[in-house]
Order: C-alpha cells, then sequence, then structure tokens
C-alpha cells in the first residue's frame, strides 16, 4: 500500500512517531508528504491490524524486534515460555509493571515504533519512569 | 498523476524487502540440509509420528545425522516421542533458537518445546473476543519462523511430522520447493485409503514428488509366536500405490511398541531391528534413500 499526496504527486512517508496502536487493536499510522508537508491518518480496523501482525512483517520498517528468532510466534502465543519474550535492553528508562503490561499488549510488528516513540517522548520530558500515565500522555501528543 | 508502479518503495515499511529478506534467511537455513521430506496423511491416527521417529532412528543408525520438524503445530507430539518437551530449556541468540536433542541425537523443533507446561495447548490468543480469521496466515508464519529460526546445522535428513490433513502441504511445499518428496502413510482400513487417495491426488495435482506409500498397522504381529496376522479389513493399500502411479514402500506391522520409548530411553527401532518391525522400517527407510539417490542422479 502506497500514499500519494495529490497536489504535489509526491509519495507520502511514513512518520515514525505517528504509529499508536491501541489495545483494541486498532492501529493509527501518520504519513506525510516531505514537499508540503501535509499529513494524512490511515486508520485500520482490527481485522486489518490482525493480518498484517500474522504475516511477521513489521510496519514503518524491519526494526530489533521484528529479527528476533521466532518473534511472531514469541509475541502471539498465550502461553509461550518468558524466554521468547526477552528482547535487548534497548534504554535506561523504568518502566512500570502496568506499562510493561500495556506495552505488551501492542502488536509486535508496530511495538517498537511505539516504544521509540514513548522513550523520545520521556527523555524529551527528562522523566526516568515510563509508566501509564506518561503513555497516556503520549497517545495525546500523536493526536490519537 | 504518478502510479503505484512510480513511486519507489512503499513510505517506509519496505513490506517487500522485509519479505525478501525472511526467504533469503529460510533459504541460507535449509541450504545446510541435504535431504527434506515430509510424512504425511490425509487421515489422521494412521501412526505418522511413530513411524516418523522410527525412520529417524533408522537412519542416524545408518550413519546420517537427522533432524525433525514438528509441523503439527496444534497437536505437536513427537517431541514426547523423542524425550524433547516444554522442559527443555531454549537457547536463543540473534541466530536462531536452538533445537531439542532428542533420543539418539536426533535434532527436534517443535511447538511443544515452546510452551509453558505439558498440559498448556497452542492458543494464539486468550482474548475470547479475537477473531479466528487469520490463523491459517498465523500457522503459515509459524512454520516460517520454526524452519528458519532453528540452528539446524548442517542435516543429511531433515524430517517433516506433517499434521493430519493435507492442507498443510500448501505451506511446506511454498517454504521448502527443494523438497526430495513426501511420505504417505495409510493404515490399510478403506476409510483412510479413502482419504489418502486425495491427498496423493492433490500432491500429484500440485506437482509433490511422492516417494511413496507406507501401509502402517498393516497386520498384527503376535508377542508370543511372532507370527503376523491380518488388524483391518480393507482394499490391498499397494493397489490403491498401483492405481494413483505411485511406489508402494511397504508395509509396517502394527506394534505397541514402537511408539514407546525403550527402557534405555532409546526409540523401538534401534533396540528392536531384526524383529519383523523393525526389519519393515529398515526396508522403508532404505526405499526412500533409493528413491533420493535415484532422483538426484
Amino acid at each position: 500500500m502506497k500514499f500519494l499526496c495529490i497536489p504535489c504527486d509526491e509519495q507520502m512517508e511514513t512518520q515514525m512517531d505517528g504509529i499508536m496502536p491501541t489495545e483494541n487493536k486498532n492501529l493509527v499510522m501518520k504519513f506525510k508528504c516531505k514537499k508540503c508537508g501535509h499529513m494524512i491518518a490511515m486508520l485500520t480496523n482490527q481485522f486489518e491490524t490482525e493480518f498484517v501482525s500474522k504475516i511477521g512483517v513489521e510496519l514503518g520498517g524491519a526494526s530489533n524486534v521484528g529479527s528476533r528468532p521466532l518473534s511472531m510466534v514469541g509475541s502471539q502465543l498465550s502461553q509461550a515460555k518468558k524466554e521468547l519474550d526477552k528482547g535487548k535492553a534497548e534504554d535506561n528508562l523504568v518502566w512500570t509493571e502496568e506499562a510493561q503490561l500495556r506495552i505488551k499488549k501492542v502488536p509486535f510488528f508496530v511495538r517498537n515504533m511505539a516504544k521509540k516513540t514513548i522513550i523520545n517522548f520521556a527523555l524529551e520530558k527528562g522523566v526516568t519512569l515510563i509508566d501509564a500515565k506518561l503513555m497516556d500522555e503520549v497517545r495525546e501528543k500523536v493526536g490519537m | 498523476m504518478k502510479t503505484y508502479e512510480d513511486l519507489a518503495g512503499d513510505g517506509g515499511s519496505n513490506i517487500i524487502s522485509q519479505v525478501v529478506s525472511q526467504r533469503e534467511k529460510l533459504s541460507a537455513r535449509l541450504a545446510k540440509i541435504k535431504h527434506k521430506v515430509a510424512l504425511m496423511s490425509g487421515k489422521g491416527g494412521v501412526g505418522k509420528s511413530s513411524i516418523t521417529a522410527n525412520i529417524a532412528a533408522c537412519l542416524v543408525d545408518q550413519g546420517y545425522s537427522v533432524g525433525i520438524l514438528d509441523a503439527d503445530l496444534n497437536g505437536p507430539c513427537i517431541g514426547n516421542l523423542l524425550g524433547v518437551g516444554c522442559e527443555q530449556k531454549l537457547v536463543i541468540d540473534d541466530d536462531g533458537i536452538d533445537p531439542g536433542e532428542g533420543a539418539l541425537g536426533i535434532k527436534i523443533m517443535s511447538m511443544d518445546m515452546l510452551l509453558l507446561s505439558p498440559d498448556a495447548p497452542v492458543m494464539w490468543t486468550d482474548d475470547a473476543e479475537a477473531t479466528s480469521t487469520w490463523v491459517s496466515t498465523m500457522e503459515s508464519t509459524a512454520l516460517r519462523e520454526l524452519l528458519a529460526d532453528t540452528n539446524w546445522g548442517e542435516l543429511d535428513y531433515l524430517l517433516i511430522d506433517m499434521p493430519p490433513g493435507s492442507d498443510r502441504m500448501d505451506n511446506i511445499r511454498d517454504l521448502i520447493p527443494e523438497l526430495a518428496g513426501v511420505v504417505e502413510i495409510t493404515i490399510p482400513s478403506q476409510l483412510s485409503q479413502y482419504i489418502v487417495s486425495k491427498s496423493i491426488t492433490k500432491n500429484n495435482r500440485m506437482g509433490v514428488p511422492i516417494i511413496g506409500l507406507i501401509e502402517n498397522m498393516a497386520t498384527y504381529v503376535c508377542p508370543h509366536c511372532n507370527q503376523e496376522g491380518k488388524l483391518f479389513e480393507g482394499q490391498d493399500a499397494e493397489k490403491l500405490s498401483s492405481q494413483k502411479g505411485i511406489n508402494y514402500i511397504g508395509k509396517i506391522p502394527f506394534d505397541t511398541r514402537i511408539s514407546r520409548k525403550t527402557d534405555s530411553g532409546s526409540l523401538f527401532y534401534t533396540e528392536n531391528k531384526d524383529s519383523v518391525t523393525g526389519k519393515a522400517i529398515a526396508s522403508v527407510v532404505d526405499a526412500i534413500i533409493k528413491f533420493i539417490e535415484d532422483k538426484s542422479n
């Protein structure tokens, strides 16, 4: 799927900070025209979101989350061993249990991007603790 | 206005290149395995896993290195036969996950190894409101990950223990285009042959090479006098194979010991090579090897 800015006749680019999945599996992706700056949002329903999650690819480009062995099995299997869900420590921020739970609910193919958005927001704000309140703030900030 | 083809890439996700990269990873992993053989049946309960485990044991006995992929994602059981289950500690690094090492050093990858407990079912979600629309897609992806992300190393044979039915063969054919062939397994009953016949037709139509047909539980071996007797009423499976134009590669008697580990933790074949059943398994293995050798010559 590609998006074209009709006035500029330019391809629109995926915005890494605009991907904000919600727990009910609806997905929002932002695209921006690099020429005129116009932005649009693509909203997907649960069926569309699930489809992408099951073919083992990631929106916004491959990351080290998706390239981990058994990434899809590890993230989707209900009673999987914990070893399958271990990721590399990407930052020194402390995630509360609730925040960890919430980020785990994000489909793996956009989890890394959602994490990056939250981490960047936390760093910008100068906080070291990521909790549910901060996650709500991020969602509000990206306008979704 | 620009068209789809005029736009390079897809705006940043690079889905196509991700899929290509998945394929390359799979190919590189499978390139180290000389022969891939799927064992299947249209019908459940014909003894696929027991036969697969003992064929693996026979191949090991002949000096080959062997791995087994348990492609029965929802009913994984071959790990149990080989002594590898959920208690197996997972060793995962950036390159992949180490396979379990079962009886006789047979390498194995199975969903059973990834689950929390022996009675944990393979469930893709705990969410009661989740849709089941994409389960098939997810299982295809799971199969690819199990094949591509397992550190199989160099192997002479990778046996693929298929689930009942013939639908999974579409995935396997797509994932392993270099598949040496398929071994079809039936029991003598009319019902089993009826379903296996469809499975053979499908493979023929898809151009999947069929190594041959095994008739399992063909006879019953008396544990007291070692005499064979008939167990099922039904058409001779040899006739089915000739009707379908495929090789009949042997009959294996019903033997209660075949699906058990021996007291020493080994597999039936290894400690019963000279039994009627052991000899039948060896004969089947010879036919598989011959098919593969003939094909490569």
